[in-house]
């Protein structure tokens, strides 16, 4: 089964760290990805929420406002696609990737038969 | 650049006729065009599950980290040339007509950051 793990997370910790700091960060996230190595159909790191846009159509018309859907104490910032046999292992894997030392890890499981 | 497209709709939107076919093809379409990444509908919200690691102790709690109006029902991850173009696909979703479409950039990463 495949399950999204969507990584919720301090952004502004983030922006305090120093280069050597995300580059330690970056380390930690490229272990998980190595030792989830067959186990990972996807993933990325999202631009801060700053950057986010919200795009919804009434009548017709487009209407695009800045941020975020819903304003948090944490924010998205990235995902996995886990690809794995149950829940169980779901939460074994993402209790395993470094948001969830201090973050959350939030898992909702795709829908299979319609996944691409 | 790639954008994440999270559509979050309320949980009955599964209902509403004709949908389903228009997502199959919206999908298509996207996909049609090469712009299409990955893509997923999810499973209800309530069957959300949220992990954290504090000193080492792994708890768990039910349901999504945010309790919102609308729930997260699925995303699209797209390849596009502009944040315009990204906005025009994000409103072609059947969903953006009755719920709300976030879009994310996705940060591509540079070899050197990660070393």
């Amino acid at each position: 089964m495949k399950v999204l793990a969507l990584i919720w997370s301090d952004e502004s910790n983030w922006d305090r760290l120093s280069e050597d700091e995300r580059k330690e960060w970056y380390g930690k996230y490229r272990s998980f990805s190595q030792a989830a190595d067959g186990k990972l159909a996807g993933g990325d790191e999202l631009a801060p929420t700053q950057a986010a846009t919200t795009v919804r159509v009434r009548d017709g018309e487009t209407v695009v406002t800045d941020g975020p859907f819903a304003e948090t104490r944490e924010q998205l910032g990235g995902y996995f696609v886990l690809d794995v046999e149950s829940l169980d292992e779901a939460t074994e894997l993402a209790a395993k990737i470094p948001g969830a030392w201090h973050g959350s890890v939030e898992l909702r499981a795709a829908a299979e038969e319609e996944a691409s | 650049m790639q954008y994440m497209l999270l559509i979050y709709d309320d949980a009955n939107a599964g209902e509403r006729e004709g949908l389903m076919q228009e997502y199959f093809a919206y999908t298509d379409e996207l996909e049609a065009s090469g712009k299409l990444v990955s893509s997923a509908p999810l499973h209800a919200s309530a069957t959300a599950q949220s992990v954290r690691v504090r000193e080492g102790e792994i708890s768990l709690s039910d349901g999504p980290y945010a309790e919102t109006k609308e729930q997260l029902g699925g995303y699209y991850v797209i390849d596009v040339d502009t944040p315009e173009e990204a906005a025009q696909w994000a409103a072609k979703i059947p969903s953006a007509r009755f719920g709300t479409v976030e879009v994310r950039a996705i940060l591509q990463i540079p070899a050197e950051a990660r070393a």
